[in-house]
């Protein structure tokens, strides 16, 4: 039995958008410092559904968190975090997963092109991200960057490692 | 065995089970808004209305501990952060390091905040079935123009439905590797891979399920959502939670 797409490609961002919330709980330690999985479910979305439906996966989990639902990273949820010093970031998670969702449907499976698209994508994120944060706190670009963008790149790196392998096991067993 | 987390909903029979799910949204706003320049005082007040409430829905306190372990350690990062980072009167420093008087208060005032407003969100999600914010969804956003209302009312209401399943199913994943001596391998790499490989081939397996389950049921979008109705309940609590901003915002 086969669903019709939509249905199916709904179900699947809706997942997508919840897991995506619930990285904001879930980490791997290393040594002392737990990396949260946020951010690499952002990479998946785009990596598995494609640019339209990611967009669609963060959409509504971004709009959940406007609500009030307890989605994002600390738990806090509330329009009030789009004009955090985080929203950037929050606001960035659209337009990266459209770029990584484009590449990854042109390019498919190849491994190469999944790391380009990642890397891409993060830039977009923390172009959205210290913008935001260097207009709310008028900060220097330098320190604006050593602020929010140096201590997190060891576990992006990391995380684009791991998202190749999760991509590569997870992709077989989507149906189209 | 699927326990319950506290993220998903709780039956119960409380005034907030009974409140229209629309008011319940407002007032989260509402406080949500009013707590980003709350004082002490104003945040002890909120404390305390909260804890009523706490209380009187029924929530396991043990349990809301455990789910929010992760974000205790944020806010204490949050808390030294700000303390270290404050200028202002030292209360007492290392060579280099100063903690001073405005950064604890200031550390104190936004982790308060932050806690006070998890708070609500979870009493909100633990007390509202996920139809119930589905439609509510829907009726905020049927207004807006080239938003699919309906669709996306009823991705967010799965979104509410995976994420209990998810933390358990993460768990559960976890606590297998646990046993097979993952904390053995120290690349973080090989972890995080093998747990979200894990984690997303179980619940991708379960959103499958629930595709075919919901087209076995006919789904459509032109289906009748619960009737959403107001009584003079509701106004009195979005009244009481209105008299609660202000008083907030005046102390």
């Amino acid at each position: 039995m086969v669903s019709a797409p939509p249905l199916r490609k709904t179900v699947y961002a809706s997942l997508l958008a919840a897991l995506i919330a619930a990285g904001a709980y879930l980490s791997v330690p290393i040594g002392p410092v737990p990396i949260v999985l946020q951010n690499l479910f952002v990479f998946l979305a785009g990596l598995l559904l494609g640019p339209r439906w990611g967009v669609a996966s963060v959409g509504v989990y971004l709009l959940a968190g406007a609500l009030g639902l307890p989605v994002f990273a600390g738990g806090v949820g509330g329009i009030g975090r789009f004009a955090g010093p985080t929203g950037g970031y929050l606001v960035g998670f659209i337009p990266a997963v459209y770029v990584i969702g484009w590449i990854a449907e042109k390019w498919e499976t190849r491994i190469v092109y999944d790391v380009a698209a990642m890397v891409l994508g993060s830039v977009v994120i923390y172009v959205f991200g210290i913008a935001w944060l260097q207009a709310l706190t008028g900060m220097t670009l330098a320190k604006t960057l050593m602020v929010g963008m140096v201590p997190f790149i060891p576990g992006d790196i990391l995380k684009i490692a791991a998202a190749v392998p999760i991509a590569r096991a997870i992709r077989p067993v989507i149906k189209p | 065995m699927t326990e319950l987390t506290i993220l998903g909903y709780c039956s119960g029979d409380s005034v907030l089970h009974k409140t229209d799910v629309r008011f319940k949204i407002a007032c989260l706003i509402m406080i949500s808004i009013t707590t980003i320049s709350a004082n002490f005082w104003a945040l002890s007040m909120l404390t305390l209305v909260l804890a009523v409430t706490f209380m009187h829905v029924g929530l396991s306190l043990t349990s809301a501990f455990k789910t929010l372990r992760y974000v205790f350690v944020l806010l204490m990062f949050i808390f030294i952060a700000r303390i270290l980072s404050s200028p202002g009167t030292p209360v007492f420093a290392f060579s280099k390091i100063s903690v001073t008087r405005e950064g604890i208060y200031d550390g104190v005032s936004i982790c308060w905040r932050l806690l006070d407003v998890i708070v609500v969100g979870i009493l909100f999600v633990s007390t509202t079935r996920s139809l119930e914010i589905k439609s509510a969804v829907a009726w905020l956003l049927h207004p807006i123009p080239f938003i699919p209302a309906k669709r996306v009312a009823t991705m967010m209401s799965l979104v509410m439905r995976f994420m209990p399943v998810i933390l358990d199913q993460a768990r559960e994943t976890a606590d297998a590797q646990r046993a097979r001596g993952v904390e053995n391998r120290k690349n973080p790499i090989y972890r995080m891979s093998k747990l979200g490989i894990g984690l997303m081939r179980r619940t991708f397996e379960r959103a499958d399920k629930l595709a075919y389950a919901m087209e076995a049921r006919c789904y459509s979008e032109e289906r009748t959502d619960p009737a959403l109705d107001s009584d003079s309940n509701d106004w009195i609590m979005l009244v009481f939670v209105m008299a609660l901003c202000i008083a907030m915002t005046v102390v």
